[in-house]
């Protein structure tokens, strides 16, 4: 095994928390992504029983920028207790912007920059807003200007026949087709690459495809993460603070809303797919849920570290970023997962867990096949593959498919779920790596100190 | 040293005189009479002066004028002397009104009573948008009125209705409000004052110096009517609220009212200012003036103790607090920590008594942001500092706790044996009992030193006071944090020694016992509590209150006193009795001596509550005069004992202040105390003697310590 010396500038992970994840449009969705981000925040001072004072920054990543929070990590620290002086950035890798917020901080404490690091991540996609089209704001901006009210009723009129055009628009044409009335839904344009205008479950199906992934297989594979998560609900707890729902505190949110206790094949077979629906395999089963959630995470340099008696729980031995095609952004992992290793000094083969984001069935199976792969480790510039990605520690407590995908928040909870689970199964090190819009990969990996 | 300097300023080529408030050695500007009479020589000079503009400032930081020397209204014994006295500010204020230049104030900071009035006579007003800028005539809360022209002046500037709602209510309006009502001209920043008022300086130079009278123009036909021929609806209106507040207990308000309804619009500017000398004077010699005054001293008191003799000692930094129980006590301590700043966190055993405690917090906050008190920015900010918990997570960081749970000595000593274990060394832990040893449960914490009693009345957020109950082996250190700790939450701090009931509980015990017989007597239950109500002027009666306190407490509470003190503490057999029924335990269960709605508001009283006591229908055999004076004389026997034999609290002045804040005392009568001292030790001594026998009560016996008082004519306050 590849351990390494301990050394007093090691990048090490106190402690996580995060609050349950709901499906979207369910329980969370008037909880603002602040907020969400604010309770898990406060739990983990609690735990942990933080010195704010000695904070040096907080990191959060967020995709959705709510536009009363745009950099929501000021919101988010100031809301939970840490002090006026402490600087706060958001940061956006898209999918992974919430290990973006570690891998910043990573770098901040290797450096010696830092010391400690608050790093983590909140979404609350329920709450990404529709946008008015151009050709609706066009009319309010002249509705604002106009100086005569003979102007102002012009403007009123345009404004009113517009309006009509759009409910015209909304009626007549499909719920996702853009034109030039309706109102710009942001969650599906922040699910479509901007650069070849794809949406995220039609890069899938063109994974699925190509590596000829069947639509038995994602179901199978789906139908096992929700069978995973529901398994692993009372170890997924130690990760969990609970939600008092506002505003009247007459529900508390101790579970996550995802995993089905009573998912089935059958079920699953019967669903249509939902991008490509003459010849595709991609349906709304063996995808990830759209989401609400939020994690967070303690992140110190060794030495101060031990100098506030603390015990850490996993180092950071590496990370990796990679870009790709943007039309297989599913295939980030193997991309990205080679770099890590690399810095890492380590090799699949020490992997003793892995976190794999299921942002689709599909993409995660054929993660697999290239990890596996003589040709795609070659067509990296590899030797040989990158190294086998076994089944047996692969989400072993199941994965998003089941759990969900609040965008910016995901890759806290895959290293927090990592590194909880490496502690309980003692095991020496641990992957967490995932896909990102737009044509990326991410990697994280940690040496388990629990 | 003088008060007041002059200096002058040139501006647009034209000399501007300026009138600095400074009072030497002081914080504050306060109008005495030597300051006035320096004011007066000024303005005699000034008036024939070349200057071009007066312009009135302050050089204190936080103070414009804070109002007139109250030590002096105190002493004022005829009311030839409040006459004159009044007169002569009166004529001062007159004479800037006179002046033949235009006359500035430049407001940073309170600017109350006589500052306010001060302003009014002057021509132009700027104030700053500081926090610190509190404009109003608070006479009223001292029972007395605007003497200085402000009844007569503030209408007019104002407007009728605007002025009766700052003169009746007697609260300060922040500058944004002055502004609103017209009281001021301009806001602006403390900074850009002073070249403000230049610039504003210079455009009335060149507009000619004019004098300005403001005079207030009601916006549209209904505000004309109301200001005008309609005034009497306006004046009907305000009388009834004053009377429905007070319950006619409160004179001055009603006086102001009569002054400005008998000078309004009148142009007989001697008159109307001899209307308003008449009423002030009848005002300043009345009891009730004293009584508030006195009041007023006891709160101001609080504000300069530290709640420890050795004035070296400090408190520690708190920070962060924690609340154990999320009951109606821990919330409500919740929310007046986090509503002051303060980080909470909440532990009980359950996830659903924690959402109580959020959302008992929520609610009170809500109700503020529906008043737009707070904006949703406050409220997200203060519901962000009540974080909770099951477990322990988070005390390290906890500076101290406050336990408010079950009132069970054994649990508590346990669960404060565990809370201290989770803490640092160093912090704090105190309770919030009623009714248990502060002394026998500080055997439960390790470092005894580091724990005391933090008693919060119900409902947490309206009771001012806050009983901080002292072990023999508190440290002077706690004491000391734990009392400026109940400052920052906003509340009346007052240090007690432990004993049974501490101070608030122990008087207040036998006076709810004392009502509970004289129901059993064959009184009417509201006829007793009105006759508290209306005529001594209680908050609410003792019946109202054993249903607000809980009528299986009192009984729990009670039998505690008769360990305690056997031999003059007597159980009504009639609180026993009501024991039995489980559903009648008073407030709480929404049945008591009267029932209650769902919102928990009182309805009316139970008729069925005679019968099932076994009593036959109420015939009120005894006076009201009797029923008051055993239950308040019963208190004041209790209260000799409580602070000349187990010095539970040093000063009446203490005993007074946890009265009134405690339990609603009526602050017009000064407190128990200072009541007890008018009417006289000898007086209730011989009552309760009187009492005692005729209805063989041996528990109205005067005690030992009101013997003596009453063989010696001493009075509580020397």
């Amino acid at each position: 095994m590849s351990s390494s010396a301990k050394t007093a500038r090691d990048v090490v992970i106190v402690d996580g928390v995060r609050t349950p994840f709901a499906k979207a449009g369910t329980k969370l969705k008037s909880v603002h992504a602040a907020q969400l981000g604010q309770v898990a925040l406060r739990e983990l001072i609690a735990r942990t029983n933080l010195n704010v004072e000695l904070v040096d920054e907080v990191i959060v990543g967020n995709t959705g920028s709510p536009s009363d929070a745009v950099n929501i990590s000021r919101v988010v620290a100031l809301n939970s207790g840490i002090p006026i002086k402490t600087s706060a950035v958001t940061v956006h890798r898209n999918c992974a912007s919430a290990l973006e917020s570690i891998s910043s901080g990573f770098e901040r404490i290797k450096s010696g920059t830092m010391d400690i690091i608050v790093a983590g991540g909140t979404e609350n996609m329920s709450q990404m807003p529709l946008i008015m089209p151009v050709a609706i704001t066009s009319i309010i901006e002249r509705l604002g200007s106009a100086k005569t009210s003979a102007a102002k009723i012009s403007a009123l009129w345009a404004w009113l026949m517009a309006d009509l055009k759009q409910i015209k628009e909304m009626a007549t044409t499909a719920p996702l087709a853009k034109t030039k009335y309706k109102p710009i839904i942001a969650l599906a344009d922040g699910l479509t690459d901007p650069f070849v205008g794809m949406n995220m479950g039609m890069t899938a199906e063109v994974i699925a495809k190509e590596f000829g992934i069947t639509r038995r297989e994602q179901d199978e594979y789906a139908l096992k993460s929700h069978q995973k998560a529901i398994a692993a609900k009372a170890k997924i707890k130690e990760e969990m603070t609970p939600l008092y729902l506002p505003p009247d505190f007459n529900e508390t949110l101790t579970d996550d809303i995802g995993p089905r206790d009573n998912q089935t094949m059958e079920a699953l077979q019967k669903l249509k797919p939902f991008f490509d629906k003459v010849t595709g395999s991609i349906t709304a089963g063996n995808s990830c849920p759209i989401t609400d959630g939020a994690a967070m995470m303690l992140l110190m340099s060794r030495e101060k570290a031990e100098s506030l008696g603390y015990k850490p729980i996993a180092r950071i031995r590496g990370y990796g970023y990679a870009g790709l095609e943007p039309e297989r952004m599913g295939m980030g992992p193997a991309y990205s997962t080679p770099i890590a290793l690399k810095r890492a000094g380590l090799s699949m083969k020490d992997m003793g867990r892995v976190e794999l984001n299921e942002a689709f069935a599909a993409q995660v199976l054929a993660n697999q096949k290239a990890f596996d792969s003589d040709d795609f480790g070659k067509k990296l510039g590899l030797p040989g593959k990158i190294g086998e990605l076994r089944t047996e520690i692969l989400n072993v407590n199941g994965g998003a498919i089941a759990y969900g995908h609040p965008v910016g928040a995901t890759g806290t909870r895959l290293v927090l779920t990592l590194m909880k689970e490496m502690k309980r199964s003692q095991t020496q090190f641990g992957l967490a790596t995932l896909c990102i819009g737009g044509g990326q990969g991410g990697s994280l990996i940690i040496e388990n100190e629990g | 040293m003088s008060a007041i300097q002059l200096t002058s300023k040139t501006i647009n080529g034209q000399s501007v005189a300026y009138l600095t408030f400074d009072l030497p050695n002081e914080k504050v500007n306060k109008l005495s009479t030597p300051v006035m009479l320096e004011l007066r020589t000024h303005l005699e000079n000034l008036k024939s002066s070349n200057h071009k503009m007066i312009v009135f400032q302050s050089a204190k930081p936080k103070i414009f004028i804070a109002g007139a020397d109250i030590e002096e209204i105190k002493n004022l014994k005829t009311k030839e002397d409040v006459q004159n006295a009044v007169k002569n500010g009166q004529s001062i204020f007159n004479l800037i009104e006179d002046m033949p230049m235009p006359t500035m104030a430049l407001i940073n900071g309170a600017c109350a009573g006589g500052g306010c009035e001060l302003i009014l006579a002057c021509d132009y007003r700027i104030a700053t948008e500081d926090s610190s800028t509190r404009i109003g005539l608070p006479e009223t809360q001292l029972g007395i009125l605007p003497g200085f022209g402000g009844c007569v002046r503030l209408p007019r500037v104002v407007g009728l209705q605007a002025a009766l709602d700052v003169i009746l209510a007697g609260k300060l309006l922040n500058a944004k409000k002055a502004h609103k009502i017209g009281l001021v001209d301009n806001v602006v920043h403390p900074n850009l004052l002073e070249n403000f008022a230049v610039d504003q300086i210079g455009k009335i130079l060149a507009d000619g110096a004019q004098k300005r009278r403001k005079k207030f123009q009601p916006r549209g036909p209904v505000g004309k009517l109301l200001e005008g021929v309609l005034s009497g609806v306006v004046f009907k209106k305000a009388k009834d609220g004053v009377l429905k507040a007070t319950k006619g207990h409160y004179p001055a308000p009603l006086a102001a009212l009569e002054v400005i309804r008998k000078t309004h619009g009148s142009v007989d500017r001697e008159r109307s200012l001899q209307i308003e000398r008449d009423h002030f004077a009848d005002c300043a010699v009345t009891d009730v003036s004293k009584n508030l005054i006195h009041v007023f001293y006891l709160t101001e008191m609080v504000k300069k103790q530290t709640g420890v003799a050795n004035q070296s000692v400090k408190g520690k930094p708190v920070k962060h607090i924690g609340v154990l129980g999320a009951g109606t006590m821990g919330g409500g301590i919740a929310y007046v920590a986090a509503d002051k700043g303060i980080d909470v966190r909440v532990k009980d055993i359950s996830l659903d008594a924690n959402a109580k405690a959020l959302k008992h917090a929520r609610d009170l906050w809500n109700k503020l942001a529906k008043k737009r008190v707070i904006d949703s920015y406050q409220f997200t900010q203060k519901m962000s500092l009540v974080s909770t918990t099951v477990d322990f997570s988070g005390f390290k960081n906890i500076d101290v706790t406050i336990e408010a749970i079950v009132e069970d000595m054994s649990i508590k000593k346990k669960v404060i044996a565990q809370t201290a274990a989770e803490m640092r060394p160093d912090a704090i832990v105190v309770t919030n009992t009623s009714s248990l040893s502060v002394t026998e449960m500080s055997a439960g914490h390790p470092r005894p030193e580091n724990f005391a009693g933090m008693h919060f009345f119900s409902p947490v957020h309206k009771m001012p006071l806050v009983e901080v109950i002292r072990s023999p082996k508190s440290s002077d250190e706690t004491i000391a944090t734990v009392f400026e700790l109940a400052k920052k939450m906003g509340k009346m701090p007052v240090v007690v020694k432990d004993g049974p009931g501490f101070l608030v509980n122990r008087l207040l015990l036998p006076y709810m016992a004392e009502a509970a017989f004289l129901l059993s007597e064959g009184m009417d239950i509201e006829k007793v509590d009105k006759s508290f109500v209306y005529e001594f002027g209680m908050p609410m009666g003792p019946f109202e209150l054993m249903d607000s306190v809980g009528l299986d407490v009192c009984l729990k509470v009670l039998k505690i006193f008769k360990a305690a003190f056997p031999d003059r503490v007597e159980i009504p057999t009639l609180m026993e009795k009501l024991e039995t029924n489980k559903s009648r335990l008073g407030q709480k269960s929404a049945l008591g001596f009267y029932k209650y709605d769902e919102g928990g508001r009182k309805t009316e009283v139970d008729g069925a509550i005679y019968s099932e006591l076994g009593l036959a229908a109420p015939t009120n055999p005894l006076t009201l005069q009797e029923c008051t004076e055993r239950c308040v004389f019963a208190m004041v026997n209790e209260c000799a004992l409580a602070l000349d034999a187990d010095r539970i609290v040093e000063t009446p002045h203490e005993v007074d202040l946890a009265m009134i804040m405690g339990t609603g005392f009526p602050p017009f009568r000064g407190g128990l105390l200072k009541y007890a001292d008018a009417v006289g030790a000898k007086y209730i001594a011989d009552q309760l003697l009187k009492y005692s026998s005729e209805r063989k009560a041996n528990r109205l016996r005067p005690s030992v310590k009101l013997a003596e008082r009453a063989a010696s004519s001493l009075k509580f306050y020397n």
